[in-house]
């Protein structure tokens, strides 16, 4: 084959990496040369080709496991969340602009009518909440974005909800409600310390975050000192589900978040924003 | 584009290929429905490589999810890839498992968190080769024909995200010789794999 360099690759240099880039294991400078490489190569690459088709087969070899049954609500509420925020997105505002863009088939909307309210939503105040919502999400123009965070928000809690309290209802977890420690009204919100030490969190009314910003979440156990276990960014919605783990710290232990410029605090550098004590649910 | 591999592939599995493409234009034209079935199709496997990956549940229900939206939102941009549903989706999930324990290891560098499609489903159609036998059986049977210290070596860059160099210090052996193990493993495993009648359409080489 001819020697061609295309984005500071040779052919050899592209062939040479080949079995690197299909199993995924370059550096997305490394990889994204070599894709432009082959872009724009005129040699065939047929090696490359060869290598990519056995990677589908390296599936095939992984031990079955379940998935939590919980794991497709999830799932489906995000992308119901998701449709709903989108199709606001797409809705026009009132007089702006009178035809839509075309509309799918009457079959699709109803099925998807019947996911966003009914299967998706368990709860039927959560649905009508959110029906009313989108309603005047359309109808009120500019204020839609915020609307659009808030119905987001809404169903991303929602479903936050249902995944801390499973985990709380697993033997020997604990749960602790989380609020602002000066009992401001501000970010509330749920922990679960699951016994095998998974931490499981859902807030609102955060803050969203700016720049390098994270929420820190701690847990605090009998000698008083604050481990991070895990942090997460807000967006507008003001909400978060988050999901981490760490050692269990026995009975009581204390959960906190605090707002960090940026991460891999260690030790809490700003106030604390939510905290709550994990009780355990048992009789 | 009159390659005749292409030709080839397109006869080969049309029906299938079909059926995939209504499917994601039902998820690109944001139809649940789809995306439930998609779930269902896919789910337990999508878990499976996730758990295989992180080693971790919550770890990995959080890249399952991540992937499953991913799709959701990105099914108009199947069109212009290569490979089954199947196939597309599953290395998203792959992609997705690989970056969070590279986020453990900080001194991996990063992806952009916004690329969700792997580089593999980004090249071009010209790239197909012959369609190989992907069933659990044959696979199996594929990883026995090459040598375990290949296996290792895909193992540790496909399910371990290692980069080469750190399976080259993992393994005690020299960089050339990685390459070499990874190129000859994924050769061994192809040639096991070959269609039975013999690869209809070609190598193309």
């Amino acid at each position: 084959m001819a020697e061609h360099t295309f984005a500071g690759m040779t052919c050899s240099e592209v062939a040479d990496q080949a079995p690197a880039f299909v199993l995924g294991i370059l550096t997305p400078a490394e990889s994204d040369a070599v894709r432009r490489h082959l872009g724009e190569c005129p040699e065939l690459h047929a090696e490359m080709a060869e290598l990519n088709s056995v990677v589908p087969a390296l599936f095939a070899a992984v031990e079955p496991v379940a998935p939590p049954a919980s794991l497709k609500d999830r799932i489906m509420a995000a992308a119901s969340a998701d449709l709903a925020a989108r199709r606001e997105a797409a809705a026009p505002a009132p007089a702006a602009q009178p035809s839509p863009p075309a509309a799918p088939p009457r079959a699709a909307q109803a099925q998807r009518r019947s996911w966003d309210f009914g299967a998706v939503f368990r709860r039927p105040v959560w649905a009508a909440l959110a029906a009313v919502a989108l309603v005047a999400a359309v109808a009120l123009g500019a204020w839609n974005v915020q609307l659009r965070d808030q119905v987001a928000g809404l169903e991303a809690y929602r479903s936050g909800v249902v995944r801390v309290l499973d985990e709380a209802a697993k033997p020997g977890a604990q749960l602790a409600v989380l609020s602002d420690p000066s009992g401001a009204p501000g970010p509330t919100g749920l922990a679960a310390v699951a016994a095998d030490g998974s931490v499981a969190i859902v807030m609102r009314n955060l803050p969203a975050t700016t720049g390098t910003q994270v929420y820190e979440a701690w847990l605090i156990g009998a000698d008083q000192v604050p481990v991070a276990i895990g942090d997460f960014t807000v967006g507008g919605s003001g909400s978060a589900s988050f999901l981490t783990s760490h050692a269990p710290l026995g009975e009581g232990v204390v959960v906190a978040l605090t707002l960090e410029p940026q991460k891999g605090a260690t030790k809490p550098t700003a106030p604390i924003r939510a905290l709550g004590q994990a009780r355990s649910q048992a009789g | 584009m009159s390659d005749p591999e292409i030709a080839a592939r397109g006869t080969a599995g049309s029906d299938a290929d079909r059926t995939d493409r209504a499917w994601m234009d039902r998820l690109a034209g944001g139809d649940l429905g789809a995306l439930d079935l998609l779930y269902e199709q896919y789910g337990a496997m999508a878990f499976s490589i996730a758990y295989r990956i992180t080693g971790d549940r919550s770890a990995a229900e959080d890249v399952v999810q991540d992937a499953f939206l991913g799709a959701w939102r990105n099914a108009g941009r199947y069109a212009g890839a290569r490979g089954s549903v199947r196939t597309w989706l599953l290395s998203i999930v792959h992609h997705r498992a690989i970056d969070a324990i590279r986020r453990r290891r900080p001194t991996v560098e990063l992806p952009d968190s916004e690329t969700i499609l792997p580089d593999t489903l980004t090249l071009p159609d010209a790239w197909g080769d012959v369609e190989l036998r992907l069933d659990r059986e044959a696979v199996q049977v594929a990883l026995t024909r090459i040598s375990d210290v290949q296996r290792e070596a895909i193992e540790l860059a496909y399910f371990g995200g290692l980069t080469q160099t750190e399976i080259a210090e993992r393994t005690g052996v020299p960089l050339g010789t990685v390459k070499g193990r990874l190129r000859l493993g994924l050769q061994g495993m192809r040639a096991a794999l070959l269609p039975l009648d013999g690869g209809r359409g070609g190598g193309g080489g």
